[in-house]
């Protein structure tokens, strides 16, 4: 690919300069701005124009929180834990990489043997009050378990919130109806990947 | 020295070293899978083959010395797909378990898998089911296992157990308990540490953490005298926990650790900061008569307890390193040293070896490894003189020299005439050999003369000879005639000594502190130790302090090495550095002292930050530093020998079970708790007890009740007694007349 596009810095033909005065440097200049912008009434402008529209029913807002903006499927968001498709178990490891990359350090994990002498996860938790929603954690992740959804409204009372794990995790009756949806943002799995996979011989 | 070239490179080597040892020296890459430096090559992975120059095929570097003139290639086209071909073999069927696997980010498969970017499987062979095992505080999974052997040679030839094995059937082939159906062997943990895949893991470590999750605090081993170097590895518990040490690990390619120093790691103090008992501890100490203090503290701590006694006139106490202190007075008045001559390394390298006094595979564990490895790798002959047989020592020692419980004046005595024998005495002491009884020594001590007759032409090629001294001698009522026969041996023979302290800090305390006779006075302020006013790191102390391995300080190890350990886990409560202060002994930090230790006794003015923690590349051990050698006056003489003590009837030897050593390695949660008293069947019939009988044991003025086994592998009349859930004085002649009635219930 070509860089040039990126390289011409100047922009482009669509674009005018709006003609704003200087900023008065004199003393008595800067008085003469300050008297102007108190007496004339400069703010009322403004607060007219949105009267106005208002009246007129002709807003051009999403009306929050009644309409919501449809959001990318690459937004950053409250994570999620996806489950396998094949078995509807957790895809979590308990490898701790997303722990280990964090850069806000609000990642926990513990992990322990289970009955069946496998590695289960036992406790995991994101304190969102510190989460820069950076990502990492979902590219690092091996096993495409950690993602990040589209749950934005994570306003609290609290610095400190946490999700724990079985809030993330996808729950049971999704997986049933098919409908756990995969993330297709930064370290999601590339299309036709299963293609590429070369299979081990097996003539025995 | 021998001269030869590697990749053109020109390079010299030691006679009969390895082409791979000598391309290791200089830096130089030569990839292994089987090798480890502390065991014979066993070249079974074939990862390390070279070119030579004029010889056809392929030659294994880890066990081929370099010659003269040799050139030799590490790298050509050949030798990658040599190697590429060998990882091929080694990934077929391999589980794709990296993920959850416990070796993951340390493990050598993965590594060279990367390295020799072996991308798939481009043949096949049907696997077989392997179920994982469980060996107690090991794990065992096969299909992780690549049988490189290193665990069957380090268990054979460093650590002396020989308990496991590899049973052979080609791709079925695994490793297996030697001999047994289940592993019983010391549980030292040193074959997890050397296998080089996820084979064999902790079970009480296994999933519970990932290699990258982990941080790594280099520290000393706080239970015995050996001092080995280790890494606590530290993570946080659960969601909100504080840290928590999740394993030990070691530089295994050069140095073992014991079971007690990978899996007694936890013994932590975790109380809260109590100010009302701190005020307490000051106002006792200034009221106390005395400080009664363990061996188990810092050399800081030692020297602040040392501030403390002259900044209030009171007396210290520590029985244990103020009878060693004697011992090692005598022993200097007639070597003319203030230290013992010998180390680890010097019996690692030794070729006959004498050990008196100690069962030495419980005191030390780091001692019996170094024989071990001497009784391997150099067929030392090895002479055990004690009153019991040790079948942990078994297929390490070449004579058992049994001797009567109490003679050991006797037996030094006639050991120094034996290796004395021709030796160019000066006038006083060839009068004390002249003056011995021989024949009532012979009968006393149950010594023939053709034992020490094959003792000697057993050692008669020998060139590095060591005698080993525990603590049976030196808490022996005439140690200081012991001692001083051991320096003679030194002194006129061959002979290096290592004399065996009993805790970690022993030594350094010796040194140190000026100590008191312990009397039992009312106002004694204990410091992990009893009294009235106990200030311990261990449960239930009115101020707690925090343990070894939330400290930094420094001890002196066996070698006579100033060695660091290091912080692990934040203790928030005060230190006996705080209490210096509250009593106007000024200083910020504990290690502020470090350079302030005793010079006259041989500790040098160094900075604690200055003291280096690690094994270099090829082992050598550049930790802390050696003390000074102090030389003293050599004026003593040796007494003439008493008659030698009898003991009849039921005796108990004081002398805790493998992996135990003190109230820390008791409160451990993975080392075993065996807290039998243990005889054999003649002792049963003997004390008139049965397996499974309560007893009740006294001896001295203490009085215990304990459960008897019957244990088929002891012989004669003496019964183990532990006492490390107990805490008798560690400066007890260790044998007792005891009295054994059976309680009934
Ligand atoms: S990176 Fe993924 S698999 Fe690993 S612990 Fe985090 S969520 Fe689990
Ligand atoms: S032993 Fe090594 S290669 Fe095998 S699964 Fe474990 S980490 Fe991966
Ligand atoms: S734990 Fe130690 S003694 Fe036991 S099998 Fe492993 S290496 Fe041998
Ligand atoms: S268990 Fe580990 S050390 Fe032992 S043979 Fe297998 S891979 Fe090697
Ligand atoms: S107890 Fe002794 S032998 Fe065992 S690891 Fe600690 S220092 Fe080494
Ligand atoms: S390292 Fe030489 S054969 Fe394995």
């Amino acid at each position: 690919m070509k860089n040039e596009q990126f390289n011409d810095r100047n922009i482009s033909n669509d674009y005018f300069k709006v003609d704003i005065a200087d900023y008065p440097t004199t003393d008595w200049g800067k008085f003469k701005c300050a008297l102007d912008r108190t007496f004339k009434l400069e703010l009322l402008v403004g607060l007219w124009v949105v009267l106005r529209e208002m009246f007129k029913f002709n807003t051009h807002t999403v009306k929050y929180p009644e309409e919501k903006m449809p959001i990318g499927p690459r937004y950053r968001a409250v994570h999620e834990m996806k489950r396998l498709w094949e078995s509807d178990t957790e895809r979590c490891i308990g490898c701790g990489l997303c722990e280990k990359i964090c850069i806000s350090n609000c990642i926990r994990i513990d992990t322990k043997i289970d009955e069946n002498s496998r590695k289960e996860v036992s406790e995991y938790s994101i304190n969102l009050g510190r989460c820069i929603f950076c990502g990492y954690c979902a590219e690092v992740c091996p096993e495409l378990a950690i993602v990040h959804g589209g749950e934005y409204e994570n306003a609290s009372d609290q610095r400190e919130h946490f999700v724990m794990y079985e809030d993330m995790l996808t729950p049971l009756d999704k997986m049933k109806a098919g409908t756990q949806s995969e993330f297709e943002g930064f370290g999601a799995i590339t299309p036709h990947e299963e293609e590429r996979v070369k299979k081990t011989p097996l003539a025995y | 020295m021998i001269n030869f070239k590697i990749n053109g490179i020109s390079l010299e080597a030691n006679k009969g070293e390895t082409i791979l040892t000598a391309a290791r020296r200089n830096d130089i890459y030569i990839p292994t899978m089987c090798y480890i430096s502390k065991t014979t090559p066993c070249g079974s992975c074939r990862m390390c083959v070279v070119e030579v120059q004029g010889v056809d095929g392929f030659i294994l570097s880890c066990n081929t010395p370099a010659v003269e003139g040799a050139e030799i290639t590490t790298n050509s086209v050949a030798l990658e797909n040599e190697r590429v071909n060998i990882m091929k073999l080694y990934d077929v069927n391999h589980p794709l378990e990296c993920g959850v696997c416990d070796k993951s980010g340390e493990c050598d498969l993965q590594n060279k898998t990367l390295e020799f970017n072996i991308e798939k499987q481009n043949f096949s062979t049907r696997d077989i089911s392997r179920d994982r095992q469980n060996w107690g505080l090991i794990n065992y999974n096969p299909s992780l296992c690549i049988l490189c052997e290193k665990c069957v040679h380090v268990c054979n030839e460093n650590i002396g157990d020989d308990a496991i094995e590899i049973k052979v059937g080609g791709y079925s082939s695994i490793i297996v308990p030697k001999d047994a159906d289940y592993l019983d062997c010391t549980f030292c943990g040193e074959c997890i540490a050397v296998c080089p895949v996820g084979a064999l893991v902790s079970s009480d470590f296994e999933y519970s953490a990932n290699a990258w999750e982990l941080s790594r605090v280099p520290a000393t081993c706080a239970h015995c005298s050996a001092g080995c170097p280790l890494e606590y590895e530290t993570k946080h518990t659960g969601v909100n926990g504080m840290d928590e040490i999740y394993r030990v690990k070691n530089n295994f390619e050069f140095s073992s650790l014991c079971g007690a120093g990978r899996f007694g790691y936890d013994f932590d103090n975790s109380a809260p900061k109590n100010s009302d008992a701190f005020d307490k501890a000051i106002s006792s100490i200034k009221n106390a008569e005395a400080i009664r203090f363990s061996s188990i503290i810092t050399n800081e701590e030692a020297h602040i307890l040392e501030l403390i006694k002259d900044r209030l006139g009171i007396k210290l106490f520590n029985d244990d390193a103020r009878k060693f202190a004697e011992f090692m007075k005598a022993y200097s008045s007639v070597s003319g040293k203030l230290h013992h001559s010998g180390s680890l390394e010097a019996i690692k390298q030794a070729d006959a070896a004498i050990i008196i006094g100690s069962r030495i595979a419980t005191d030390n564990p780091g001692v019996r490894y170094a024989l071990t490895t001497a009784a391997r790798h150099n067929g030392a002959k090895i002479v055990y003189a004690h009153p019991m047989e040790d079948v942990l020592m078994q297929n390490v020692i070449t004579q058992f020299m049994k001797y009567e419980v109490g003679t050991e004046e006797g037996v030094m005595a006639v050991l120094a005439h034996a290796i004395l024998a021709d030796a160019d005495l000066d006038e006083s002491e060839k009068a004390f050999f002249d003056d011995l009884d021989l024949g009532y020594i012979y009968a006393e001590t149950n010594i023939g003369d053709e034992e020490l007759e094959d003792m000697m032409k057993s050692f008669a090629r020998s060139k590095n000879r060591v005698l080993i001294i525990g603590n049976d001698v030196i808490a022996h009522e005439c140690s200081a005639n012991i001692a001083k026969l051991a320096a003679l041996i030194e002194k006129y023979s061959n002979f290096c000594v290592v004399i065996v302290p009993r805790e970690i800090n022993t030594l350094g305390v010796s040194l140190i502190n000026t100590l008191d006779k312990d009397e039992d006075l009312e106002n004694v302020v204990g410091y992990n130790a009893n009294g009235s006013f106990v200030i311990s790191s261990l449960e239930g102390s009115d101020l707690a302090v925090p343990a070894l391995n939330q400290q930094e300080g420094s001890v002196v190890n066996i070698d006579n090495r100033v060695l660091p350990t290091n912080v692990a886990l934040k203790f928030n409560g005060y230190t006996l550095n705080n209490i210096a202060n509250a009593l106007g002994i000024k200083k910020d930090n504990t290690i502020d002292y470090t350079k302030e230790l005793n010079q006259d006794t041989g500790f040098k003015s160094v900075l604690f930050d200055d003291l280096e923690n690690y094994l270099a590349k090829m082992g050598e051990d550049i930790r802390g530093y050696i003390l000074d050698e102090v030389v003293c006056e050599a004026n003593g003489k040796l007494d003439k020998l008493d008659d030698l003590p009898e003991y009849n009837g039921t005796i108990v030897y004081h002398c805790d079970p493998v992996l135990q050593f003190n109230a820390h390695t008791n409160e451990t949660k993975q080392l075993e708790k065996d807290n039998f008293l243990r005889g054999s069947a003649q002792f049963c019939v003997a004390a008139r007890i049965s397996d499974g009988d309560m007893i009740e044991l006294s001896f001295g003025n203490i009085k215990i009740q304990r459960e008897f086994k019957l244990d088929s592998e002891l012989k004669g009349t003496i019964a183990l007694n532990p006492t490390y859930d107990i805490g008798i004085d560690a400066n007890r002649y260790r044998f007792d007349k005891s009295k054994i009635v059976r309680v009934v219930q």
